[in-house]
């Protein structure tokens, strides 16, 4: 398509965006239904809803470019490029997974395509990427982090200081936001002093800009526009994504919290997925037998990823303090 | 006592990508509230009894109540009693919506809109007759007034407890009618449609030059920002004047004339343009792009396929604005704030 598409991508870019959307909903719901069966030991955290966000920003991306995840973080991990199998044996506590099987899903990290680590610890990845930022600008590679809170961890110190810091020293760092309504079960419209994430970024010095987290091109457009100013020098910025979660907080929460019908409207009217299909197959762009073929490989993948990973072995006892610690 | 004046606060204008682009300020929460209570101290003084607002979960509503409740504490009784509607908070446009159909119904003499373009065009579109005090607090803000909120407050107060007339405080405004598909979608514009070939939305805001087309304004001021700033240095259309301009905008490649202009507060960008047309009152124009979307004062807000029709039609007298200006001043002739 090139300069033809009415899209800020061609055609192929396309693809690709949808191809990891559809791999971060398969693999959740997946998980969903695996979990459910009792085979995937801890807590999971579900992602599906969220999808958007995550393709919009790690669009913008590379593997020199840092990120620091969430207790949600396998959208995350997918989008940054982490290996589905990988993942999967990891969730499971596979001797073939990311992290050896001792990480599981709050702690996958896969350093060589820049994911630092989802982390059980709310608001913790926001001083990493400082870190990550700083060494970025000592080293003036012109790379970027990115560190991801919900609107719950959004109140944590270490997320306020951390925004602190980052304008101080000018870091090529993006703090996003993503409000998905809900700290656990505590609603952001209760829990938020300042009402406004983006007058929270304005009282740090930095820009913050809202947007639909529904929208891909709404997401890819600001992050675009925030990763190039970070590349540029142009300093920190704060994006708050506005979107919804299909499930609990984690797998197993009865949500009394929600709305009787919030979760199927949601899936109804602001599937992330089902909004960008019908853009990009509406403007004639993509056939809908090009994304069908794409659904069909992803669940074959997925298929595939369970089945490696309930075949795996766990790790040897005599792994239990290898990967551990760090010799400096 | 019936309301003689509803507020409506957007507590969301002005979180636009355009803060990463362009600097574009962003009004913190606290203050809408602070605009708010000088509002309705102003309000007080020229003897407004009572006001209805919009409610909101944004922070307006909260901290509009905390001020209040202090300022009672204080012993201070110089606010007007202040209901907040009762309807649910969807937190979008609807709220917004729904809220002057309420004060439509209880009979408001104005509405005070605190927000941008866009939520000032959500206003237009639901309030009838009932003039519009507007105050800038959004980001492209072409349409509302930069100015202190205390005298909108007057003003508004005095026309409201029939201190100043109609005449002497209101004014007539054009705006532009959106039919897409012959009426099965219908959306105003208070300042300009644009119409781009972008097939999506995204992040709405208007700041890339590339994909317009064409611009049809009601009014373009030489001193606007926004895309009726093009209009405006080409070939400037006051408020006031019965007609509407058509811009159609090329690459520079293609044009023998170009512009710079500010098409967003902070952005200066050039644009070619291919051919300026004066455009009357009631008569249809369908836009020559055929595939794309429609941005509505300022920002994307509909995607259109070449199945759609579009058509664009200004209308004069559409709806009326309290004239803070004209009605300062004749409240300044009649010496209505002068005691003896």
């Amino acid at each position: 398509m090139g300069s033809a598409s009415p899209f800020p991508l061609n055609k192929e870019e396309l693809l690709k965006v949808y191809r990891t959307m559809r791999s971060i909903r398969e693999f959740e719901e997946r998980v969903h239904l695996e979990f459910a069966k009792g085979g995937i030991p801890g807590f999971v955290h579900l992602y599906a809803g969220e999808e958007a966000n995550a393709a919009g920003i790690m669009y913008h991306l590379t593997s020199d470019d840092r990120i620091a995840s969430t207790h949600r973080g396998h959208g995350h991990c997918i989008a940054k490029g982490v290996d589905i199998h990988g993942m999967m044996a990891e969730i499971y506590g596979k001797g073939t997974g990311v992290c050896a099987g001792k990480g599981g899903s709050m702690h996958i990290a896969d350093l060589d395509t820049g994911m630092m680590g989802a982390n059980g610890i709310l608001g913790a990845g926001a001083p990493l990427v400082c870190g990550a930022a700083l060494a970025a600008k000592f080293k003036g590679d012109k790379g970027v982090a990115i560190s991801f809170v919900g609107d719950g961890a959004s109140n944590q110190g270490t997320m306020l200081e951390s925004l602190n810091l980052a304008t101080v020293w000018n870091l090529p760092a993006i703090f996003v936001v993503e409000n998905n309504g809900y700290a656990e079960s505590t609603s952001a419209e209760w829990a938020v002093s300042c009402d406004s994430y983006v007058d929270r970024a304005a009282g740090f010095g930095m820009p913050g800009v809202s947007v639909d987290g529904f929208d891909f091109f709404a997401v890819y457009e600001a992050a675009g526009e925030a990763v190039k100013r970070a590349r540029n020098g142009g300093g920190p910025s704060l994006m708050e994504c506005r979107t919804g979660r299909f499930f609990g907080h984690f797998e197993g929460d009865a949500q009394t919290y929600r709305a009787d019908n919030e979760v199927d409207q949601l899936r109804t009217e602001n599937d992330c997925i089902k909004i960008i299909s019908k853009k990009v197959t509406d403007a004639g762009v993509i056939e809908q037998g090009e994304l069908d073929a794409i659904d069909k490989e992803v669940l074959a993948l997925i298929d595939d990823a369970v089945e490696k990973a309930v075949a795996a072995p766990p790790p040897a006892p005599a792994e239990l303090h290898t990967d551990v610690y760090v010799s400096y | 006592m019936k309301a003689s004046i509803g507020i409506v606060a957007n507590p969301v204008s002005a979180r636009d990508i355009r803060r990463l682009i362009t600097n574009a300020s962003s009004l913190q929460v606290a203050d809408r509230a602070n605009i708010v209570m000088r509002l309705l101290a102003s309000m007080a003084a020229v003897g407004v009894k009572n006001v209805v607002m919009m409610p909101d979960n944004g922070g307006v509503r909260g901290h509009v109540q905390r001020g209040l409740t202090r300022e009672k504490n204080a012993g201070e009784t110089v606010f007007p009693d202040l209901e907040f509607l009762e309807m649910p908070v969807y937190s979008s446009v609807e709220d917004t919506l729904n809220a002057v159909r309420k004060m439509v119904d209880l009979g408001v003499s104005a509405i005070v809109v605190l927000g941008g373009d866009g939520t000032h065009r959500a206003v237009a579109s639901k309030c009838m007759k009932i003039p519009i005090a507007g105050l800038s607090t959004g980001t492209n803000n072409a349409f509302p007034d930069y100015r202190e909120p205390t005298i909108t407050g007057l003003a508004t107060g005095l026309y409201v407890t029939s201190q100043l007339s109609h005449e002497d405080a209101c004014a007539s405004n054009k705006m532009l009618n959106v039919s897409i598909n012959n009426g099965e979608q219908k959306e105003i514009a208070l300042v300009d449609v644009a119409i781009t070939t972008d097939r999506y939305v995204g992040a709405r805001a208007l700041w890339r030059t590339d994909t317009f087309r064409e611009l049809y304004v009601t009014y373009g001021e030489p001193h606007g920002t926004g895309m009726s700033s093009i209009a405006g240095l080409i070939d400037p259309v006051s408020r006031r004047d019965p007609h509407g301009l058509l811009v159609e905008i090329g690459s520079e490649d293609e044009c023998a004339r170009t512009l710079t202009a500010p098409i967003a507060p902070g952005l200066m960008s050039c644009v070619g343009i291919k051919n300026i047309e004066k455009i009357m009152p009631g008569k249809s124009y369908t836009p020559r792009t055929k595939a794309g979307s429609v941005a509505l004062d300022g920002e994307r807000e509909i995607e259109f396929s070449e199945a759609d029709h579009i058509e664009i039609t200004l209308q004069s007298d559409a709806f009326y604005t309290i004239d803070v200006e004209h009605a300062m001043a004749t409240a300044a002739r009649k010496q209505l704030l002068v005691s003896n």
